[in-house]
């Protein structure tokens, strides 16, 4: 509570203009309170303002603002309660936000339905695989492309033949992807069977079947054999380059020290600030809440 | 003056039906919040108590002196068929529940299982005709009929037992050790478990004390009305609804809700009096729509945070 | 096949021979025979329908019985002879009535309860049920209320030929074993019709579903099962599946209504009794959840606990009502179940994708044709993936 909340008052709350003087890269734009974020960015495909949530006497998010340029694979870190996975929740529609608002490809879509953010090109994945069972992995993996016919009851049975032409190409854009991902060998294995950290590897590989704008990862590599998670941090960095914008919490530093820039630091529901690694990595600040957040 | 002589005696019929609805309540509550499950075979096993007293009724007889018509026998023969009842729902807890690894929608039709079973062991061993305790059967208290309210010392007996329970149930949840792991871990069991309370001690009374309470209003039921095999099953949903009402886990809730949902039942006849055009007979209809509506807009119940954080 | 399979085959070909023996032997009317499996067949219907909501779905509905009360009902208000409504109407129009009447009520219950935890699900749904038992027993300008309705015709009443066809069929005599000879009559061609009428519903009822399973949408209702909160971050509008989930389970156990009604030509509230729902429930966890074939073998399973026991009442060691034999089955096959197989007896086995995608997929699809778009990233010494590359592509069915 003591080194970390007298921190985090000395940054200015009005909107006097008064700047944060530690950001180098960060001018705050009007509009919003005490953020740390880097909100001069040229396409921006995600930004968070201003988002607030509490539970009960809990503020888990406390005027959240930032922005995610396109293009970027961006990190999200923070203390251990720092209030990253309600971040991610509030964004993708799992929870409702108390106040603020965030964007998503220039459409509002606060406390918009989880689906219909998926449909503006949005997709989440969990901290904790969820296995699907009763389903080998290629059944799991045909979940991931969005608007098929098939999924329409009445088209079953008026239009059978377009089901199976839409299920013949999702099924070879399964098998190519998990070979792209070098994970074909389990195509037929049942979901439940594999290893926490493969299911890793298919979730993301379903993800990307939904051919999101962005992609939000909660522990991408959490519980995973460092073999694997570089693995990982490789098709995270090759659908980076084919164009997919990351958003990832992460706390394996070495990861996404390594993998992510620009890195925003959460604290106590707010940014903290924003920057290279390298220079999140010497900011006394993200020391401090680090060290604060550990103890409380 | 009609109105008020029908509200006074439907009532008074409430607030005895209500007794034995608070009793169930607390108990379903109770192993809601703890066991995790909705059980399903909570009304069945409040049959086990009225039939388990009515054999130790038999077995014993109207010996002793009578406190509002009801001889020491029949109190004995309550408090022994309360102890058979947690004797039985301990054993069903021991040999069936807890050996299952199937999570709590698995528990819960599991609990149907076991609500027939009970059933049809009571039909087997009593026939499916209706019973009724050996004791003279009462005339409703005159110096009370004046007003228009027709109840029996019988009646007054169910709620002063009633009452007797549940201050003593109130005693041990605010006064007594096991009481306040009782109410820390129905509360949250999570938590509890990691402060260090030994749940699983936790979870075996609170099924002797629920099912206990359930036999006891099983008991009473079949004092009130008679007892057939199906008593308690045509009460489940009943109480189901009292227990969501008041906010499940919530022991304080559930006498609560036990209380609104029995009068709401029993109540049901003043609505056409005073030209609302719903019968009596959709009495339990209305506490099923409640309860819908409850779960809807507040599933925590009414008493749900308030009652529950109020004694930590 | 599997050993569970085999079983069950096994089984189902000695319990049809010992029925085939008791039938040419005497012991068992042809015409009641028939009357079982149409039994049968509907309490398989109503399992077909509830493994839509709670084997697909993970929906946990215990109003079975009023749907299939609805049924029942919606047939009868339209065809019987003492209906305080209509009456008198082909039952075609009880067929549309029943169909138009379970939709309605499943929309009207599924907006509110869809929305709530699974167990929270199972209450209300019963609670609801209970409401509309309630109203059918109550509202006698509309149901006759408690003596229920009579008179009910046969399905096939005003059709041509089949209306007829019982009393036009001549009644046949066979002898197998001298002097036991098995005679079918009209009522025998009757029950015939009937358990016609219930191969096409349980046909038509099978087929849909089969061919749902099988599909992306009932690949999305799986993930639902599976894990909601997955299929909501996958951008499936989930509570929209699961409210057609909800009303086509409740529109197939409607049509086991209306099938019965026509078959007993009689209903009254009493057929809403929320033991039925339970029935249909052991059945469906019997056969194993999401499993269609399952869904068959329970509900004739079911009805073979049904009416066993009035069989072994005579036996003196079962010396017990059928009533609470029933009962106990019921109860010790649900225990017994969810102890010691909660999967069910035919789970469902194989991978549920669109059949012809499958089979050409894997015709055309080389094994290497798209290997090339694959980085040329630092091969990893990866245990656990990169080993085995070879064996498991190919896909075996």
């Amino acid at each position: 509570m003591s080194l970390l909340s007298s921190q985090v008052e000395v940054i200015p709350m009005s909107e006097s203009g008064s700047d944060i003087e530690m950001q180098e890269n960060s001018p705050v734009q009007s509009g919003t309170g005490r953020t740390g974020a880097n909100l001069d960015k040229d396409d921006v495909v995600l930004s968070v303002t201003d988002l607030e949530k509490s539970f009960g006497a809990l503020v888990a998010t406390d005027q959240a603002t930032f922005d995610v340029e396109r293009g970027t694979i961006t990190g999200l870190i923070g203390p251990n309660g720092a209030g990253k996975s309600t971040l991610f929740n509030l964004i993708s529609g799992f929870y409702q936000p108390d106040a603020g608002s965030v964007t998503l490809n220039g459409n509002d879509i606060t406390g918009t339905v989880p689906y219909k953010i998926v449909n503006n090109g949005l997709i989440r994945t969990f901290q904790t695989p969820r296995k699907l069972e009763g389903m080998t992995v290629r059944e799991a993996m045909l979940v991931g492309p969005q608007n098929q016919p098939g999924e329409s009851f009445h088209k079953l049975f008026t239009s059978p033949s377009t089901v199976a032409e839409s299920e013949r190409q999702n099924l070879a854009a399964v098998e190519r992807i998990l070979e792209e991902f070098e994970i074909d060998h389990l195509a037929t294995q049942p979901a439940t069977d594999i290893s926490g950290g493969q299911m890793k590897l298919v979730e993301l590989a379903r993800a990307m079947l939904a051919d999101p704008d962005i992609l939000l990862l909660d522990e991408p590599v959490a519980g995973v054999n460092p073999t694997l998670a570089n693995k990982l941090k490789d098709q995270i960095r090759r659908l980076n380059e084919q164009g997919t914008t990351f958003l990832l919490i992460e706390h394996d530093m070495n990861f996404i020290m390594s993998l992510a820039d620009p890195i925003i630091v959460l604290d106590q529901g707010s940014v903290l600030t924003e920057g290279t690694p390298d220079e999140v990595r010497s900011d006394d600040r993200v020391a401090d809440a680090y060290l604060g957040g550990g103890g409380g | 003056m009609a109105v008020t002589e029908q509200f006074l005696e439907l009532a008074a019929n409430g607030v005895v039906y209500s007794s034995i609805i608070v009793l169930c309540s607390i108990g379903l509550s109770l192993i809601y919040s703890i066991s995790g499950f909705a059980n399903f075979a909570h009304g069945d096993t409040m049959t086990v108590g009225a039939y388990a007293t009515l054999v130790a009724f038999g077995a014993i007889g109207g010996i002793g002196f009578s406190v509002l018509s009801l001889p020491l026998g029949f109190f004995l023969a309550v408090v022994i068929g309360i102890a058979i009842t947690a004797v039985v729902a301990l054993v069903t807890e021991r040999i069936v529940y807890k050996p299952l690894q199937i999570g709590s929608l698995g528990l819960l039709i599991t609990s149907i299982g076991i609500a027939f079973i009970y059933r049809a062991l009571i039909q087997v061993g009593f026939s499916a005709g209706t019973y009724r305790y050996e004791l003279e059967a009462l005339r409703p208290i005159d110096a009370l009929v004046q007003y228009g309210i027709r109840v029996t010392e019988h009646d007054v007996a169910i709620v002063i037992s009633t009452i007797v329970l549940v201050v003593g149930l109130h005693i041990l949840l605010q006064h007594t050790d096991l009481g306040r792991k009782m109410r820390a871990t129905a509360d949250n069991p999570d938590l509890a478990r990691a402060s260090g309370i030994r749940t699983r001690n936790v979870e075996l009374w609170t099924w002797t004390i629920g099912a206990g309470l359930a036999g006891a209003g099983g008991a009473f039921l079949g004092l009130f009305n008679q007892l057939v095999p199906r008593m308690g099953f045509n009460e489940l949903l009943i109480i189901f609804a009292a227990v969501i009402l008041g906010g499940i886990g919530s022991v304080y809730g559930a006498m609560l809700g036990g209380f609104l949902i029995g009068m709401i039942v029993e109540m049901t006849p003043i609505l056409s009096t005073v030209g609302i055009p719903i019968g009596s007979e959709y009495g339990a209809a209305i506490a099923f729509v409640i309860m819908v509506l409850v779960l809807l807009v507040r599933p925590e119940g009414i008493a749900g945070q308030a009652v529950g954080g109020e004694g930590g | 096949m599997t050993k569970a399979e085999q079983a069950v085959a096994g089984i189902v070909a000695a319990v049809a021979i010992a029925l085939l023996l008791a039938m040419l032997g005497g012991v068992l009317s042809p015409t009641y025979f028939l009357f079982l499996f149409g039994l049968g067949g509907m309490y398989a219907l109503m399992s077909l329908g509830l493994n839509a909501q709670w084997g697909f779905t993970g929906l946990i509905n215990f109003s079975v019985a009023a749907f299939f009360g609805l049924g029942a009902y919606g047939a009868a208000i339209m065809t019987a002879s003492n209906s305080p409504l209509a009456g008198g109407f082909n039952p075609i129009f009880g067929l549309a009535l029943a169909l138009a009447l379970a939709a309605v009520v499943a929309v009207a219950i599924g907006i509110p309860t869809l929305r709530l935890r699974a167990d929270y699900l199972a209450i209300a749904t019963l609670g609801l049920a209970e409401v509309i038992r309630m109203v059918i027993l109550n509202e006698g300008d509309y149901t006759a209320g408690s003596q229920g309705l009579r008179g009910i015709p046969s399905f096939f009443e005003g059709w041509p030929i089949l209306s007829a066809f019982p009393e036009t069929m001549p009644g046949l005599e066979i002898e197998i074993i001298p002097g036991q000879a098995v005679v079918l009559g009209t009522s025998f061609w009757r029950q015939l019709l009937n358990v016609s009428l219930m191969l096409a519903f349980l046909g038509t009822a099978f087929f849909v579903l089969r061919r749902a399973h099988r599909a992306p949408w009932g690949r999305v209702l799986r993930t639902i099962r599976s894990d909601e909160d997955l299929a909501k971050a996958l951008g499936k509008n989930t509570y929209w599946y699961k409210m057609q989930a909800f009303v086509l389970g409740s529109l197939i156990m409607a049509l086991a209504g209306v099938f019965y009604a026509h078959l007993n030509l009689f209903v009254n509230p009493g057929d809403l009794d929320p033991i039925t729902t339970f029935y249909v429930w052991v059945a469906v966890m019997l056969g194993g959840a999401g499993s269609n074939r399952g869904a068959l073998l329970g509900g004739f399973v079911v009805v073979a606990i049904r009416e066993g026991p009035r069989f072994v009442g005579d036996v003196p060691v079962f010396a017990l009502d059928p009533g609470p034999l029933r009962l106990l089955l019921i109860g010790l096959l649900i225990v017994l179940v969810m102890r010691f197989r909660p999967q069910g007896v035919l789970p469902p086995q194989r991978e549920l994708i669109w059949p012809t995608a499958i089979d050409d997929d894997n015709r055309t699809t080389p094994k290497m044709g798209v290997r090339e778009a694959k980085t040329d990233g630092e091969m990893q010494g990866s245990t656990d993936v990169s080993t085995e590359q070879s064996g498991g592509g190919d896909s075996d069915e």
